[in-house]
Formats: C-alpha cells, structure tokens, sequence
C-alpha cells in the first residue's frame, strides 16, 4: 500500500485514540474534581495540563474552565480533542478512496457537527462537560465499529489499529503519570480506572476493593483488558508482524517491533513490587517506547522524498567565443 | 573543403553538499544535416546512469537520464567526431516574395514569433527595417549580420545566460549567445525565418591534424532563404568546415547543453570545458 | 393545491419539458405529471432528503477555498432516445476526429502540410507541448477521456458549445447525483426507464488498462494521479480511485527511476503502467514544464517517452481544445473522416482573420467574447449583458490580442423546469456528455453532467460561477436490451433469487421473558462500559 497512505491510517487510529482518551481524562477528573470541593482545583488542573504536555500554561488562571479550553477546544493545541478530531478527519479526507466509505462519513459528519457542539460545551461551561465528552466517545466509538466491520483486514488495518494501540499506551502512561504527580489525598484510583472505562472490568477481574497497587497492575499488565498497556503493546507487536512477518531464522529485524517487544517484555516478566517501586521510570520508559517505535514505523514504512523543493540545475554559463 | 573534428565537451557540476536525486537531459550530440555527417557520438553521465537517447521537436539528440546514487559531482561529457563541410554563399536566388509567400510564412511561423531571449522590441522594428531594406533576403540577411557586429561589443562577462536580446543591445555588449539573439530579432522582425543554432567553433584556421586545442561553445544563426543558410553574426565569417552543428530552435532555451532538476545542496562549481581535434 | 408549474413562462427558448406552458413534450409527459402532483411541501422534504445525503457523504465541490454541497436541482433532465443516438454518434464522432489530429499534430503534421489548419495555430497555441511531440501512446489512444459540452439552441439543435480534452471534470457528480436521485425520488424511476450510469468507472478502468504499455507485465498497475485534497475537484479523484479499485496517488507517492515509473509503498517501490492524471500538463513534469511544481512527478513524460508508462490523458491535448482550434473542428472531421459533423458548431469567429475582428468590433454588444484557453466560464463576456466600459475595453483587448480570444452568436440555451423557492422556474442549461475511448471504439456515457443556470435569464452555467446541476435521464428506447435493468444495473430477476434463500438464521432467543428478567437483575455488573 501507498506509504502516504499508511501514515494517513497510522495518524488516524492515533489522532481517535487520542481525542477520545483526552475526553475520557477531562470527564472524569472534571466530575472528581465538582464532587469534591475539598480538592484543589489549581493542583489538579496543573497536573492534568503537564501530563498533556503543556508546560507553558498561565498559572494565575489555572481552573477548570481554562484546562478544559486548552485540553478540549483548543485548535492550537495540536492534542486537544477538537484538534486531534479535525487531525482525524484531515488525514481521512486525504485516503477517501481506501478507508470505507461509512468511516470517512462518520469522521465528516462528526468534524461538521463539532462547531456547534464546541459552541454549546462552551456555553454550557465545565460543570456540563460530560456531554461532549460522551459525544467525542461516541463519535470514536462509531468509527471504531464502522472501521472494524467494514474495512478489509489488510496493511491499511493494521496501520489503523497500529496507531491506535501505541497511542493508548502512550495514554496510559500519561493518565498514569497524572495520578503519581497528585498528592496521596487527592489520588483517588476509581476515578483513575474510570478514565480508562476499566473501572468495572477491574471489579469484575477482582471482586473487591480499588487500590493502588491492583488498579496499576491491571491497567499496565492485564492481559485480557483491551485497555491495559500491556494489551496494547501486544497488538502493536502483533500489526507490526503481519505487516512484515519474519523471513530467516534471526528474529525481527524491524526496529518498531524491537522496541515494542522490549517494552512488553519489561512489562510481562517484572514483579509488581519492582514495577511500583520504580513507577515513574517505568512510565517515563513507556512513553519514550511509543515515541520511538513511532519514529521506526516512519522510517520503515512511510517513505519520504529526502526534499521536496527541486533545484533547478544551472545552464551553462555564456558561451565564449574562441580567440 | 571537408574537415574531420573530434569534439570532447565536459560539464562538471560541484555541489555544496550531497545531491540525492537528479534528473537531466543533456543535448550535446552533433546533428546530422547536409553540410554535416556525425561519425561517432556519445555521451557518458557520472555517477553512471544509463540514459534514455531520444531525438527531439527540434531533430536534436537528447540523452535523458536520473541519478539516484548520492552524489557531489556531476559530470556529462559529450564526445563526437564529425565531417564538416565547408562554406557555402548564400542564396541569392530566394526573392522576397518567396520568403514572405503566406505557405512559407505559416509553415516557419514559430521561427518568426518572439521569443523570451528574443523578445519584441518597437526600436528594434524600425531598426530592422533601415538595416535590413535590400534587394533580396540575402543581402538583408549580410546586413543584418554585418550591423549586429557594429552594434555591439563582444565581451564575455558583461551578459548572463539569461540575458534577452533587448538587454543586450542596450548594454551593447555580450557574446555569441546575445550576438545570435538580436539578430534573431531583427530577421524575424523583417519576416525571414530564422533559428538560433548551438555548436562549436574550431579556433584555427590552419589547424594541425592530431592537435588537440581548447575550443568553446559556440552559437550563431540560421535563416531561410529557400532553403536553410547559415551565418555567424559573432564572427562574420562564413559557416564552415570549422563549425560543428549540435542544436537548433527558436533561441537558447531550445537547446540549452544541459538542462535538469535535483534535490540536494547548491550548486558550488561549474566548470565547462570544450577540446577539439582536427583528425583529417 | 398550488401546481408547482404556477406561472412558468416560456420564453423565446427551447423548453425541454413544456411546448408551451400547458403542453409538455411527449417524453416529459410522464414526469411533468408526476411533478404536478407534488406539493411545495413535498418537494422541499425530498430535498431536504438529497441534502442530508449528499452532505453527510461528503460530496462537495471547493468554491474560492470553501467546501460546498454539490448542488443538485431535484427536477431531471430527459433526454429521449432519439435525440441521444445523435449525441452519441455526433461526440463519438467528433473524438474520433480530435485523436486524429492530435496524433497527426504530434507525428506528421499532415494536416499542417496540406494547409487544413494553419501551423501557426499550432505554434501560437499555449498547450502544444513541443517536449510531447514523437511520444508514442500503446493504442493511438490520446484522448482518454472526454467531456464534449453541448447546448440546445432555439429550434431544440443540440451543438457543441466546446471540446474539453484534457481533464474533463464532473462525472462523479453524474453517477452521485443519479445515487441521490434513486432516494429523492424512487417512484420516479418505476415510471422511467433511465439508462444507467454507475458503470462508468468500470469502463473507465477497462480503458485505461487497454492503453497500458506493451512491455507491461501481467495485469497492469493502474494509479489516479491528483494533486491532493485541496483540489477542486478530488472529490472526483478519489471517487474514481475508489470506485475503479486502484490507488488515488498524489505527486510525492511516485518516483522516477532509470525511465519507468514506481510508487512508494510500504512494501517498497512497486511499478505503475498507466497514469490517469488528474493534474494540468503544466504541473505533470517539472523537468519539463513548471520547475517549481511539487505536484506531479520529475522525469515521468520521459518514462512514457521510453514506452513504461502512459499517460491519460495525453500530454499536449490542449492544442485540439482551445476555443479557436474549435473552430476547425468541422473541417477537421471532413479532413479525417470524410464525413460532414453530425453535430454542429455554435457560428463562431476567429479575430485573427481582419475582416472577421472588423464584423466582430462592430458587433461585440451582441455576441459573447471567450478567452481562447482559459475554462470554467473565466474570462467571458456576454455582449448583451455588458455595460458599454465591459464593451470598449473588450474591443481595446481583442485588438491588442487577437489570437486570445473568440466571438460567438449568443445562443438562447434551452431551458428546463428548475427548483427556485418552493415552485418551478425555467432555467437554462447545457450538458456534458463524457466519452471513454478504449482503442476499440468511443464510449459515451449514457446520461452526462447537465448544468443549469440558476440566476434568472444567466446563461453562465459552470459550477465555479454558481451555477447548478441536474441528474441527466437518458431514455432506454423499446430496445429489449435494457429491459430488464433497474437504475443501478442490477438485474430485476436478483429479487427473485433473493426469496429463493433459506431463511436468516436466529441469535439467542431475547424475548419478552429474557428482557424483564435482565431488568430485575439490579445487582449485577452494569452492561455498558464508562
């Protein structure tokens, strides 16, 4: 398949991941944050914005209503939720012809409704917030189906969902580095499994109480939650083997995979205890795999000219006349 | 008087950093005409490439090739060995009428149209048609040549490659390139079919046989009077065993040596060399 | 109820659905009837119905930068059978004629020799492409594809209003506006029997493989070349891509290596045999035409050159379809063909000749004045609408430029029942039919883009100028042939196949008993997620 359009798929799967885990993020810690006044709103705001990756923020205005500007609406922000949905349907709308036609109608109808939608979020204020969240889950969970019964089990496949597993983990780690910068008080690990829609899955997993130490073991291990990292990275690892199944007897020699199955593996053979122990590192790590992996699918796959700009090459110079 | 020339024609191209993909076409190969037989010809690209060899609207030999291979240096080297006539007078006999017959007039039409190094200039008409009053297009044609060398001073560095004809005159400087331009004007202006013609020049009269000399480039002019006629404005003398026809077109831009595209750094360095070798 | 018709005039036009506003011509019988027993209401439903359609499946067009619906007007066009085997015959004719000349253009310039069209037409025209002469293509086949507009003038003559042989646009809207139509009005298309269009695509690919080179290997690899999402029209590209199964390709997906063509691809460089381009000859090929151009790919008119790769349509058609070269093409088809056109011209006049500008200066106020090579309605003047400055600086431009323009007779478009408000009005229109040339034989498309005027009176009906469109119905005729075909081609007979099979087969049974057990059931894990 064409490189270009790979990417494009790679981009959507991720850019859908994205905007749906911000919305799932924002609601939760937005609803926490209303039910209990006790919070510290500037606190958590930060916390939520640095785990974003928005460092630059103004301090003074730290609210609710300004991370939500920021996280949701935000169309210079390259990873808000409006720009990642806008970055979805942009990308689709360049590979019409490949993805299927019901996918690309709910990306447009879904970028066509999202002025209006954005408006009303607005007007209505934060406290409100979870309608356009469940209007984003609703919208990704659409072309999630639409992409899975309609599109063909191809390359393009699993470009898609190749994107959308290495975002997942890289969002996994982010809500998961939220909850360790937030003081113990305010750590509360049901909201945290509630970002991840995980929350009955864990009580069904454990039939008991939430705590610190099992709520982070399923989302990073379990190995049946699609959620989970852990589940995630498999099915990277997984699309990136019948994208490029292996020829000798050598073992991968695609970087993307390497760096993937390294980080499963990290995952997979380590103790809980020593996980914990060294959480952020191991966070920190994950992140820094996604990146990486991303930057060896691109360069494997998604082939570039080296320079787009031609040089025209200068003529001969005047021509002398002999003596 | 027939002369056996041996051409060797190297453009090396140096470039500030590497170049990744390059896509050229080279026309430095000898055409074949009446006055003209091409022995030997060929033409070698490094990096290697091997070239696609087609002839063009204007009955010139193009090599086309694309480099894909990093590179710093380009270097297209042109080498032939041709029989050249020697000169012939021009024709008298060709009237005006015939040059300016309505069949004739359609059928060169587009070697009577401007062009962007021969451009339409109002001093220029009138000029031509003072020059160029004669008796018959040959004269005009004589007289044309002859005031095109009093007008203007040949004197390399005082034109770029893409200077027009216009620019030229008013400067009143150039080279052979601008010589052949703005008598390419002053014809087509007098309604006579003319065609700027690229090749080189031996530089001596009396050339040894075996000895290799440092030629150029060298462009002069075509023009039909009931048949194609060639005439050198740059050095009034007439075309013959010492010229070495390559290309023909409306002006320079029809037969640029090398012509192409890259991607990659600028160009740092760009040496042209032409040796010729009288061999019979 | 209101009649839908209330107060439609007819002026001094041919109308194509009414002799007069209570005599509907014999095709239109059925539709006219049908449309008078709608209401306003009703017909402002179904179109709200085709704009829901068309908006959520993304069909627009892009005006100055903007995406818009494609605007489909609800009322069809007919086009009997008999008025469409002239069409037919007359375009399929005058592509034949146009593929002559161009090959003789390119190669041997006979027609030039024997002074049936002037060299200099040639020379001076801004799309003959010197670097194209000498290319050969597999099956002779130039002129891929063609959209040949034609109008109707007063006596109901269909004429050629001008030739587009380069990149025709618009046949996606063809096979999407009948799509759309099916759903506004399904009743419609029981009482009419509408030749289909949803094949096009098929004889499109069918053609395009035929022109594949002849040192292609196997099945040949068919690409769509466009210049990206922000052109106007890809839309358009991408539905064909899709439609014909092969990849939509932009500039940067192509390289050119050692004279043959490949595509960038996730598996490495894979060959490409045809290219069907949708990008202007000046933007195919910077290394000869536009150096700065990004958009096509350096090196490619030398692949077809060398025999790899061909191009559809062909580098340089642009010489046979400008608005003066036109003006031969009647001689053209006596020239090659030996036959008079079956399809005329629209009396045009060419500037160059001094006696035709002269006629022309003192009649600019009554005829329409074209930009030689400019398209989509840029550039025009239509003399009786103009004011005396349009008029006086039009006369100061044509005589500065001769050769960059033409005069035409103003032709009264003919028109048709049209959308305006909640009844009908008359509209004028004009109609693209598009042609497929195979090699074999010239294919039109039964049906084509009609395109309708929507301000009262105008006569400007291309889509950049706000102009609208219209499903084109060409009628089957008693032929048994397309008996038995509904609009999509499908096979009546497939409903019959269809109650031949066994029976769905049933999940679990979730009745009435299950559901209100699961209601009780309040304890339990909850059944949706987050």
């Amino acid at each position: 398949m064409l490189s270009r359009i790979a990417e494009s798929l790679f981009w959507v799967g991720r850019y859908l991941e994205r905007a749906e885990d911000t919305a799932r993020i924002l609601d939760v810690q937005i609803h926490q944050l209303l039910e209990d006044a006790t919070n510290d709103e500037a606190l958590a705001s930060n916390a939520l914005l640095s785990v974003m990756g928005i460092l630059d923020a103004d301090e003074a205005q730290l609210d609710l209503g300004h991370v939500t500007a920021l996280l949701a609406f935000d169309t210079a922000q390259p990873s808000s939720i409006v720009s990642s949905l806008v970055g979805a349907r942009e990308n689709a709308r360049g590979i019409r012809e490949t993805i299927s036609s019901e996918l690309w109608e709910c990306l447009n109808a879904t970028y066509v409704a999202l002025d209006q939608r954005v408006a009303t979020a607005r007007a209505i204020g934060p406290h409100a917030f979870f309608r356009f969240a469940k209007f984003v889950k609703e919208r990704v969970a659409i072309a999630a189906g639409l992409a899975d019964a309609t599109m063909s089990r191809d390359d393009g496949w699993r470009f898609l969902v190749l994107g959308r597993s290495l975002e997942r983990v890289d969002m996994t780690a982010r809500l998961l580095s939220v909850r360790l910068s937030l003081p113990e008080s305010m750590s509360d690990w049901v909201t945290t499994l509630r970002c991840c829609s995980a929350h009955e899955a864990y009580l069904r997993t454990y039939h008991g109480a939430v705590d610190a130490e099992r709520a982070t073991e399923f989302l990073l291990l379990d190995r049946l939650f699609p959620r989970s990292a852990y589940f995630a990275l498999a099915t990277a690892e997984s699309c990136l083997v019948e994208l490029d199944p292996d020829r000798g007897r050598l073992g991968p020699d695609d970087e993307a995979r390497r760096i993937l199955g390294r980080a499963r593996a990290a995952l997979e053979y380590r103790r809980i205890g020593e996980l914990l122990d060294e959480l952020p590192a191991h966070l920190a790590a994950l992140q820094r795999s996604c990146s990486e992996a991303t930057f060896a699918v691109a360069g494997r796959f998604f082939h570039h000219e080296p320079d787009l700009e031609w040089r025209p090459e200068v003529p001969s110079p005047p021509i002398v006349r002999s003596a | 008087m027939s002369w056996r020339i041996a051409t060797r024609h190297v453009s090396s191209y140096r470039y500030a950093s590497t170049v990744f993909a390059s896509y050229n076409e080279a026309r430095m190969t000898p055409v074949a005409s009446h006055r003209q037989s091409v022995l030997e010809s060929h033409v070698s690209i490094r990096p290697t490439a091997p070239p696609l060899r087609y002839v063009d609207y204007w009955a010139t030999t193009v090599y086309a090739f694309d480099v894909h291979e990093p590179h710093d240096n380009l270097v297209v080297t042109g080498s032939s060995v041709v029989e050249t006539a020697g000169a012939e007078v021009l024709n008298e006999d060709a009237g005006w009428e015939l040059v300016h017959r309505p069949d004739v007039q359609d059928r060169y039409s587009e070697l009577l149209l401007p062009t962007p190094y021969a451009p339409l200039e109002p001093a220029l008409r009138d000029l031509a048609h003072d020059v160029g009053t004669s008796e018959t297009p040959a004269q005009a044609v004589a007289s044309v040549s002859a005031w095109v060398r009093s007008a203007m001073r040949y004197e390399p560095g005082t034109t770029q490659v893409s200077t027009s004809a216009v620019e030229a005159w008013r400067q009143g400087s150039g080279v052979c390139q601008d010589f052949a331009h703005l008598t390419l004007v002053l014809l087509r202006e007098l309604g006579i079919p003319a065609r700027y013609t690229s090749g080189y020049l031996h530089p001596r009269v009396a050339a040894a046989i075996g000895e290799t000399v440092k030629g150029a480039s060298h462009a002069w002019v075509e023009a039909w009077l009931g048949s194609w006629q060639p005439v050198d404005p740059t050095n009034g003398e007439p075309v013959g065993e010492r010229h070495v026809t390559v290309a023909r077109g409306r002006d320079y831009a029809d037969v640029a040596p090398l012509h192409g595209l890259y991607h990659g750094g600028a160009l740092e360095d760009l040496e042209v060399t032409v040796e010729l070798t009288r061999v019979a | 109820m209101e009649d839908l018709f209330e107060g439609y005039t007819i002026g001094p036009w041919w109308d194509e659905m009414l002799e007069s506003p209570s005599y509907p011509r014999k095709a239109s019988l059925g539709l006219h009837e049908a449309l008078r027993s709608l209401s306003a209401a009703d017909l402002e439903e179904r179109c709200a119905e085709r704009d829901r359609s068309f908006r959520d499946r993304g069909i627009t067009f892009s005006l100055s930068g903007e995406e818009r619906p494609f605007p489909l007007d609800p009322v069809p066009r007919l086009v009997s059978a008999d008025e469409w085997a002239v069409i037919e015959s007359g375009v399929a004719q005058r592509v034949r004629a146009l593929e002559m000349f161009l090959a003789d253009v390119y190669g041997r310039g006979e027609v030039l020799k024997d002074g049936v069209v002037p060299r200099r037409l040639v020379a001076t025209s801004r799309h003959f492409h010197r670097a194209a002469a000498g290319i050969e293509t597999p099956n002779g086949v130039r002129i891929h594809v063609s959209g040949i507009d034609l109008v109707r003038d007063a006596t109901g003559e269909f004429r050629v209003l001008e030739d587009n042989l380069r990149i025709p646009s618009g046949v996606s809207y063809v096979v999407e506006n009948r799509r759309t139509m099916a759903r506004v009005f399904p009743e419609l298309f029981v009482s009419h029997r509408v030749r289909p269009v949803a094949d096009y695509p098929d004889k499109l690919l069918a053609s395009l493989k035929a022109a594949s080179p002849r040192r292609a290997r196997g099945e040949p690899t068919v690409v769509v070349l466009t210049p990206g999402v922000h052109n106007a029209a890809y839309f358009e590209h991408s539905f064909l891509a899709r439609q014909m199964g092969v990849e939509l390709v932009e500039g940067r997906d192509l390289v050119c290596r050692q004279n043959t063509l490949y595509m960038r691809t996730t598996g490495g460089e894979q060959r490409v045999d045809v290219v069907y381009r949708r990008i202007d000859d000046d933007y195919l090929d910077p290394l000869h035409f536009r150096s700065d151009s990004l958009l096509g790919s350096a090196g490619l008119l030398n692949v077809a050159r060398a025999g790899n790769v061909t191009i559809a349509n062909a580098v340089g058609n642009g010489v046979a379809d400008d608005k003066l070269a036109y003006t031969y093409v009647p001689a053209l088809i006596d020239y090659y063909l030996g036959e008079r056109p079956i399809l005329a011209n629209v009396p045009t006049y060419r500037l160059e000749e001094p006696d035709q500008l002269e006629h022309v200066l003192g009649r600019i106020g009554e005829l329409v004045l074209k930009p030689v090579d400019a398209s989509g309605g840029y550039g025009l003047l239509i003399g009786p609408q103009a004011s005396e400055e349009e008029i006086d600086a039009a006369a100061v431009a044509i005589r500065a430029n001769p050769r960059s323009w033409v005069a035409q007779e103003v032709v009264q478009l003919s028109t048709v029942p049209t959308k305006v408000g909640n009844h009908l009005e008359p509209r004028h229109v004009d109609l693209r039919p598009f042609a497929i040339n195979d090699g074999e034989r010239v294919w039109v498309l039964p049906g084509g883009l009609t395109r309708v005027a929507l301000p009262r009176g105008s006569l400007v009906v291309n889509s950049s100028q706000g102009g609208g469109s219209k499903d084109t119905w060409v009628l089957a005729s008693d032929n048994p042939h397309f008996g038995g075909r509904d609009v999509d081609g499908v096979e009546r007979t497939a409903a019959a196949a269809l109650a031949a099979l066994p029976p769905y087969g049933a999940g679990p049974d979730l009745g009435p008993a299950l559901a209100a057990n699961q209601q009780q059931q309040q304890s339990g894990p909850p059944c949706s997620a987050g």
